[in-house]
């Protein structure tokens, strides 16, 4: 008897430390639910204004992408008419880093090329408008899973009361578990001879989606009852409904699973589930029985079925009047098309400069929004200049079944903002990140380092004649190093400006080791590379290994007149109330002396118009001034390119992933993608201020001395510090007057022509 | 290697030419807009092409120039715009919202020394001495040939030198012959 009664006792008090523990768990992980919350990741708005390069086509394009829809702006957010050049659109309710902007109506006239004119719906101007940034995934998928969580205010009153009507019509009545719906449930299935009814509640469904396996065992149903009854304990009605509105599995997207109804909104429809109509609202509602059974990209009958009968159901209960039901069920599904704007690569970096930038603790909280400098348009132009391009070569390429790889990164100079990075040729594929982990020796891309180095001592200019003459050293290891030219010709006393231009070996060699190596990698170091490459004399031709990353984070400085910007992609993030979160600003630094810069990067320019990259400024508009450098690793396993306009700093490369010879140079296999990607993006020409100290010169590109371009056909400008004494072309006049302009005032061989014109 | 086509009419010539004129960039001097009821020391806000539209109307001029003129920065309306806000934003003590704004006025134009200042004395409010030397460094190249922004781009340095003590080399900027 005793022995009984201590055994009934144990037994409760171990029901009892069972519900305490099931409890507990379930307070703490409710609660705690925002840690598995990813943050939503915004691409940059695009920025409207009188001259902003936006031509009609983009802005339709950009609405196109935001889900604006065609139609009276009158009838609410979400809606644009265009009529020729001139947009009428009703802006949705955005939160901008820096704002939060009601709903408003704005009139855009985009002619040409660019934005005429800006109005608002009354007419006053409007000197800045900024569009919705678009939403381009999330980060932190904990489980492949993702989320865009609904505030309370965000959830459609009809889905509020029609998943109550569908799922679980007593939620407002029972404890958590729903003691009558189980025994109509029971009845039901008897009756039916087969399981048609689940007898669930939301709460129990919830339960199960927090912290249970998928088994059907009687164990796990009554640690779900027992979960759910606590869970009604500790939070109100509503928190429940709104937690299981964010949770409940929808379908899903290849490898990403589909939780919540504000992703299944964007997921099936493209739009905010504020925009949904009844006819949508019902199909996310009747997806929740089974999103694979009714899948309706798959089964679209199945789901049109389903949806109508959720459509009646909502009807019968009065939620919807017999008008709007009528319109529903006569609608089609309204499905957006499959796939859209993926991008694996620019969000690597996004997680990357995250982590970086962020504490930890605070990227934890609910609800995050991530706003970043991607520019969709330049991931586009990246992706598809890639991909054609590898494609052509693949094509061409003697070895078959050839698959050539790439990279692609995209940013502005100025701001170090990262706008566009393509990791591979599949670029939607999640993978092997090469824009971010590729690590290749940069070939010549090392040179400019060497001549800036040069300049910074004082001691040579663009016009400092240096010897192209073979070289066999000596190296610790006791080897012979010899290096050639590319060509395998031997150049003799050649201009600095031509050796950078033509990208001469021996030269570059011979200079660096007169210069020192150490100073060299000083010069790569001030410039942004983090790590320190071993003193080997081969690093001179680029035996350095970096990323694409890494070279683009290096010609920022030289895009930047010396002034390094850190790369970033994460402007900021705000909390759910708005709030940013704590972060680092913009890192702006001198570099490198900005003279020194300046007379590197009209060198630069050089080798776009004279040298290796002469193809980079083709797909441009005439007269863009280009400055870059192409790059071949040794046997060709590594083609690259890095150049930049006045508007965009872009690097390029293109070799196997297994690190075979490709065949192709800088300009054969990068350059054409560079080429291509900025064709697509509209660009001012790199046009430096330049600085009070220096001044403009002409010199003979082929032997570098001082001449005009009435004289020489090869006269070409350089940038000296003022009063610098050059050796002049014998009879040539080479006085003040006919000092060039700067790079973009005026073509320098227009000038020549024009002058021989009017000889 | 690249020989420029001879056969160029002269028409297009002059159509190349005013194309070339177009993304020098060298800005329209234009009437003269006030801001002065801001609490920062007021930038010349007067209207000029953004740098980066490059499409705005020119009047062709032939006439290659030897020397560039004096250049003089101007904000355009919309950069003006936003440089309102933001000092409104800061007036608020609202740094973040008046940082985040001056990032979208610098997307607009990049090398706008007017707008390296206006940043640098944000960093200045919020006591990132560090950063807005940077930023003064920068405007004063981008402030190359202009005097007045010059002028203004000094004053940024030599105050963000001086807070972090470096009394030596803020003086050095003040004796450049553009803070006379």
């Amino acid at each position: 008897m005793f022995i009984l009664g201590a055994g009934v006792l144990l037994l409760g008090l171990a029901v009892v430390l069972w519900v305490v523990h099931l409890d507990s768990v379930v307070t703490r992980e409710f609660q705690g639910r925002h840690w598995s919350v990813p943050a939503r990741v915004f691409a940059a708005p695009l920025e409207l204004y009188v001259g902003a390069p936006v031509a009609a086509a983009d802005l339709d394009e950009e609405l196109h992408r935001l889900h604006y829809r065609s139609g009276d702006p009158a009838a609410g957010p979400g809606f644009y008419r265009r009529r020729g050049e001139v947009f009428e659109v009703h802006a949705r309710r955005v939160r901008f880093i820096d704002e939060l902007r009601e709903p408003m109506q704005v009139s855009i006239r985009a002619g040409g090329d660019s934005i005429t004119d800006l109005r608002q719906a009354d007419g006053t101007e409007l000197p800045v408008f900024r569009l919705d940034p678009p939403v381009v995934g999330s980060v932190f998928p904990v489980h492949g899973e993702d989320r865009l969580v609904l505030s309370p205010d965000e959830v459609p009153p009809l889905l509020r009361s029609g998943i109550k009507l569908i799922e679980d019509r007593r939620f407002d009545a029972h404890p958590g578990v729903d003691l009558l719906g189980i025994l109509r449930a029971m009845w039901a299935n008897v009756r039916a001879r087969r399981v048609v009814q689940g007898g669930s509640t939301l709460t129990q469904q919830l339960v199960k989606n927090y912290f249970l396996s998928d088994e059907q065992t009687l164990g796990r149903k009554a640690t779900e009852a027992v979960m759910a009854l606590r869970l009604e304990r500790h939070f109100s009605k509503a928190e429940i409904l709104l937690a299981y509105l964010n949770e409940v599995y929808l379908g899903q997207d290849g490898a990403r699973a589909v939780h919540g109804f504000g992703l299944a909104s964007e997921f099936y429809f493209a739009k905010p589930l504020a925009e949904l109509d009844v006819g949508e609202l019902a199909l996310l509602i009747g997806l929740v029985k089974g999103p694979s059974f009714y899948d309706p990209r798959k089964h679209s009958e199945r789901a049109l079925a389903r949806r109508d009968l959720v459509v009646r159901e909502l009807a019968d209960a009065h939620l919807i009047d017999a008008t709007a039901a009528a319109r529903a069920a006569a609608s089609p599904l309204g499905l957006r098309p499959p796939g859209g704007s993926y991008v694996p690569a620019y969000l690597d970096l996004v997680r990357r400069h995250l982590k970086r930038d962020y504490a930890e603790a605070d990227l934890a909280a609910a609800g995050l929004a991530v706003y970043t400098s991607l520019d969709p348009r330049a991931q586009a132009a990246a992706e598809h200049a890639l991909a054609q391009n590898l494609k052509r070569l693949d094509a061409a390429s003697r070895v078959r079944n050839d698959h050539l790889e790439g990279a692609v990164i995209v940013a502005e100079p100025n701001s170090g903002d990262v706008v566009a990075v393509v990791g591979g040729r599949e670029a939607d594929s999640a993978g092997f990140d090469r824009a971010l982990d590729a690590r290749r020796p940069i070939g010549s891309l090392v040179k400019p380092a060497v001549y800036l180095t040069a300049l910074e001592t004082g001691r040579y200019t663009a016009a400092t004649l240096i010897e192209d003459a073979p070289i066999e050293l000596k190296l610790e290891d006791g080897s012979t190093w010899a290096p050639q030219n590319f060509e395998h010709v031997i150049y003799g006393r050649v201009p600095m400006a031509r050796a950078l231009a033509e990208s001469m070996n021996l030269a570059t060699v011979r200079l660096g080791l007169d210069l020192g190596l150490p100073q060299v990698v000083d010069t790569l170091q001030h410039l942004g590379l983090e790590t320190r490459p071993a003193l080997n004399p081969s690093l001179l031709l680029g035996s350095v290994e970096m990323t694409p990353l890494e070279v683009v984070q290096v010609y920022t400085a030289l895009a930047n007149g010396g002034f390094r910007a850190r790369l970033r992609a994460v402007h900021a993030v705000l909390d759910e109330h708005g709030r940013p979160l704590k972060s680092f600003k913009v890192q702006v630094e001198e570099a490198a002396p900005p003279a020194a810069v300046y007379q590197l990067d009209r060198m630069l320019t050089l080798v776009t118009t004279h040298g290796t990259g002469r193809d980079a400024p083709n797909r441009l508009p005439r007269g863009t001034v280009v400055a870059g450098k192409t790059g071949t690793s040794s046997d060709t396993r590594d083609s690259w390119f890095a150049g930049f306009t006045g508007s965009y700093l872009s690097v390029v490369w293109v070799g196997y992933d297994d690190n075979r010879p490709t065949g192709l140079t800088g300009a054969a296999g990068a350059l054409p993608v560079w080429a291509d990607t900025l064709a697509r993006l509209k660009s001012v020409s790199f046009q430096p201020v330049p600085p009070e100290n220096l001044e403009e010169r002409w010199i003979s590109f082929k032997d570098g001395l001082e001449t005009t371009p009435a004289c020489s056909a090869d006269a070409v400008a350089i940038a000296v510090p003022k009063d610098s004494v050059l050796a002049g072309e014998p009879g040539c006049n080479s006085s003040p007057g006919n000092a060039p302009a700067p790079p973009g005032s005026l073509p320098e061989k227009m000038k020549a022509w024009i002058k021989n014109l009017v000889r | 290697m690249d020989q420029e086509p001879r056969a160029l009419t002269a028409a297009a010539a002059l159509a190349v030419l005013a194309g070339a004129l177009l993304v020098s960039g060298c800005p329209a001097p234009a009437p003269r807009a006030s801001s002065a009821s801001a609490p920062m020391p007021a930038a010349p806000t007067a209207s000029s092409p953004a740098p980066s539209s490059g499409s705005a109307p020119a009047v062709p001029t032939p006439a290659p120039r030897p020397a560039p003129p004096p250049r003089e920065n101007h904000l355009s309306p919309a950069t003006r715009s936003l440089v309102t806000q933001a000092r409104t934003l800061m007036a608020h003590g609202d740094l973040d919202g008046a940082s985040s704004t001056l990032d979208r006025a610098l997307r607009i134009e990049p090398n706008n020394p007017l707008l390296w200042i206006e940043r640098g004395r944000l960093r200045l409010a919020e006591n990132d001495a560090h950063q807005a030397e940077g930023c003064g460094r920068k405007a004063l190249a981008l402030a190359s040939g202009d005097r007045s922004t010059q002028h203004q781009a000094g004053r940024l340095l030599a105050d963000a030198l001086r807070a972090q003590q470096r009394n030596q080399e803020a003086r050095a900027v003040e004796t450049q012959p553009y803070m006379n």
